[in-house]
């Protein structure tokens, strides 16, 4: 059972996360001790479905959080004037960012000088801000202002704005594959290290709320007035929500030799695709079966060697059927602890298989599996062992995380721990 | 790094498919016409624009699956289908998640996104539409194309600006290169619609000057012509019938010291000097100067002398490198110049230096079928 660093295995050497749970892995530490959702009432601007579902929203002063973020890269680099560009999106990610580069102990001059990088998984991006100039342009406001905030809409200024802002010399993409984007980020930046391409990459996802997401997964009938209650039998669907997660990954040798301290191992990554319906998954899981199956084999383990799954566990009813499907096909009833931590955060998007690795990282370092809050009575036939309350597993060496997404689009992740 | 490219497909400005887009370049001939748009007051304007013809999809695509795709999706599709069709691969012979997609974009559908933004204002929040919702998400491109070839492996959609389709191509050629796919269509596709023409002449970005209905990339307008379509390339690992081989394929910054990706493409490839470097000079004052300066350090560094871009012949939107793409498949596949003004000779390498204002930068090396 590898706990160690193998060709196979990259670093993770700094976490960063915002959203309904707050600013940074210490209050996300928090809520999800304490049991504390981070759901309520949308009010970013007025609408009146904000009245009937809740959602992840982060409350903090995104400006304020990147004016005083460490290291000072942003306020020399960027400033105020750059944050007049960047969308919503971009602050949250951006936010997320530092704090995993913080934590890794790179310095500006190491992430310049350095073989650098980052991928970011978007979906929705800055739609925030160009959605409402489209509405003023109906209006009649014809300002430049107007008319460049359209442009938000391009996935690549998230990136790009990680890249100006970081000095980051190397690829800088954007991957958008709806709700798996994040999880996808981190496994393809993985593989660019894996490669020799890179010796680190910042990679993960960001999204904000949005009325594009907000009035669209409402449209879609698969928004919660309670809330979202992964696996449970009354469950009435998701929350949705916005936030950021990054990672900052690393060869082994690189960490290494500059004394990096790993946090944890991203030893495998599976992908594919259901190929079946935009929405829906596909009905005996066989693209999420697929990508499990991947993750683990990569990883070069054993379905055995798994120790918790963290779920994608939207509280759909086509989501956790299908999920829970998969995961008992693969792994067998009730084999593997799973949770989904949607309640926490509710549905970031493009940010949630990001987030998710970080509550992966988290859970490796304290031992601690993170229940899956909102469960009063597990479905029907299920077959899965969802945690109903914190459990503490001091083995635990490798957890998988999941990532589902529009169009079938799968993802999954595997990180051990760092001994 | 050694991939078969073995179809392609194109829907653009010049044709509707593979043949009409070769013999449109071969011929040089310009497909910027002044075409009408509508403006959300209702009046309308006249600009030039190359907008992809309407893609004949008889014979490639069911029509009850067309219904369901917005003019995005179907361009690409089509497209997909034509490099299938090229390939001469039968897919069902294939294991389907060995298939990959993987797309490049920069905005996306832009059409349905404009209708679920009017499906809330004009009728309310409550009215809001999920079929425009569930196609206004970028990734759904890869999905649609995904969905009508019935690929379920790797499936991507990349959108990084000038650079998406290069971007693309370098992670459907990683996937093959790392066993992870046999066969991997890369495509890129981007619309040009009324609204973004409104935006982007009002922001003076794109051209209002019958002038400028031209195909001169050496021009240095303040402003560009306008265009959309989609291309696919089909990588496989072998292929029984190569058009061309994939021999590099980096992205990176192009501000960045010392980390050039044209030169380590060129390096990756083993090629000293290509008989050709692509580009995505574009006719603007904005792009020239980037453009020159990418230029110059090529002769430099690398000894190239032959330079081109047909984007006057695919009209400017962000992933016409697709379109080059293609066009540089086509040239080394027939052994023949597509229009290059002072090249004599068939070029057997290509060079394509990609790069983006913002400051992407993407190159891949392309060699004739040895």
């Amino acid at each position: 059972m590898p706990t160690h660093p193998s060709s196979q295995q990259v670093a993770i050497t700094g976490l960063g996360v915002i959203g309904a749970t707050g600013r940074g892995v210490a209050a996300m530490d928090q809520a999800l001790a304490q049991g504390r959702d981070g759901l309520g009432r949308l009010d970013l601007w007025q609408c009146e479905l904000a009245a009937d579902f809740p959602v992840g929203q982060y409350r903090g002063n995104l400006d304020n959080d990147l004016r005083e973020a460490r290291p000072g890269t942003f306020a020399a680099r960027g400033g105020d004037r750059l944050l007049q560009r960047m969308s919503r999106s971009d602050k949250l990610s951006m936010v997320a960012a530092l704090e995993a580069v913080a934590q890794a102990g790179l310095t500006a001059t190491a992430l310049a000088e350095g073989r650098t990088g980052c991928y970011l998984g978007q979906s929705v991006c800055g739609t925030l801000q160009s959605e409402q100039a489209y509405a003023a342009y109906r209006g009649g406001a014809r300002r430049r202002e107007t008319l460049m905030a359209l442009f938000q809409h391009e996935g690549a200024n998230g990136p790009d704005h990680l890249a100006d802002v970081l000095g980051l010399p190397g690829p800088a993409l954007s991957f958008m594959t709806a709700c798996s984007s994040g999880a996808n980020a981190i496994g393809l930046a993985a593989e660019a290290i894996r490669r020799g391409e890179a010796d680190i990459m910042l990679a993960g996802g960001g999204d904000s709320l949005s009325r594009i997401a907000f009035y669209g997964f409402c449209s879609l009938q698969v928004t919660s007035p309670d809330g979202p209650r992964p696996f449970d039998a009354a469950r009435r669907g998701m929350s949705v929500g916005e936030g950021a997660g990054m990672v900052v990954l690393e060869s082994a040798a690189h960490a290494a030799a500059r004394g990096a301290r790993p946090l944890a191992w991203l030893g495998g990554y599976g992908h594919s695709c259901d190929a079946h319906h935009l929405t829906a998954p596909h009905p005996e899981g066989h693209g999420a079966l697929a990508a499990m199956r991947q993750a683990v084999s990569r990883a070069g383990l054993k379905l055995a060697d798994i120790g918790y799954i963290n779920a994608h566990g939207t509280a759909t009813q086509d989501n956790d059927n299908t999920e829970a499907l998969a995961v008992r096909t693969l792994f067998g009833e009730n084999a593997v602890p799973i949770s989904s931590v949607k309640r926490w955060f509710g549905h970031t998007l493009a940010a949630s298989g990001a987030i998710e690795a970080a509550v992966c990282v988290r859970a490796l370092q304290q031992g601690v599996l993170p229940l899956n809050l909102g469960l009063r009575e597990l479905f029907a036939g299920a077959g899965v062992d969802v945690l109903r309350e914190d459990r503490k597993a001091p083995g635990l060496r490798h957890v998988l995380s999941n990532s589902f997404g529009f169009g079938g689009n799968n993802a999954a992740l595997v990180f051990s721990r760092a001994e | 790094m050694d991939i078969a490219v073995t179809g392609v497909g194109v829907v653009s400005a010049l044709g509707g498919d593979p043949a009409a887009f070769a013999a449109g370049l071969r011929a040089g001939t310009n497909p910027c016409v002044m075409r009408e748009f509508t403006r959300m007051d209702g009046s309308t304007v006249k600009a030039p624009a190359c907008l992809a013809v309407t893609a004949e999809p008889a014979g490639l695509i069911e029509p009850r699956k067309l219904r369901r795709m917005f003019r995005l999706a179907r361009m690409a599709a089509v497209a997909a289908r034509q490099a299938v069709t090229m390939a001469g691969l039968d897919l069902s012979a294939l294991d389907p998640t060995r298939v990959g997609v993987v797309f490049g974009t920069s905005l996306g559908s832009l059409e349905t996104t404009q209708k679920f933004l009017d499906s809330y204002l004009d009728n309310g929040e409550r009215a809001a539409s999920p079929l425009q919702f569930m196609n206004s998400v970028h990734g759904v491109l890869a999905s649609q194309v995904a969905m009508d070839l019935g690929a379920t492996g790797v499936n991507l959609t990349v959108s990084q600006r000038d650079i998406s389709f290069e971007a693309a191509l370098a992670q459907g050629a990683r996937a093959i290169s790392e066993d992870r796919a046999d066969v991997v269509l890369v495509g890129g596709a981007d619309e040009l619609t009324p609204m973004l023409h409104e935006f982007g002449s009002r922001l003076l970005l794109f051209s209002r000057e019958a002038a400028h209905c031209t195909p001169d990339v050496q021009a240095r307008r303040p402003a560009v012509v306008p265009g959309d379509g989609a291309a696919v390339l089909l990588l496989q690992r072998q292929g029984a019938r190569p058009l061309a081989r994939l021999r590099a394929a980096c992205v990176g910054r192009c501000n960045s010291k010392g980390a050039d990706v044209a030169l380590l493409a060129l390096r990756e490839a083993g090629i000293g000097g290509p008989d050709l470097v692509t580009n995505g000079r574009n006719g603007s004052a904005r792009t020239a100067r980037l453009f020159d300066r990418r230029e110059r350090l090529l002769r430099e560094r690398a000894g190239a002398v032959a330079f081109v871009s047909h984007r006057g012949q695919f009209g400017e939107y962000p992933t016409a490198g697709a379109q080059q793409a293609a066009a540089n498949v086509l040239m080394l596949a027939g052994r023949e110049v597509l229009a290059v003004p002072g090249l004599a000779a068939a070029p057997a390498t290509i060079l394509h230096d990609g790069a983006s204002a913002s400051g992407g930068h993407a190159a891949y090396v392309l060699t004739a079928n040895a």
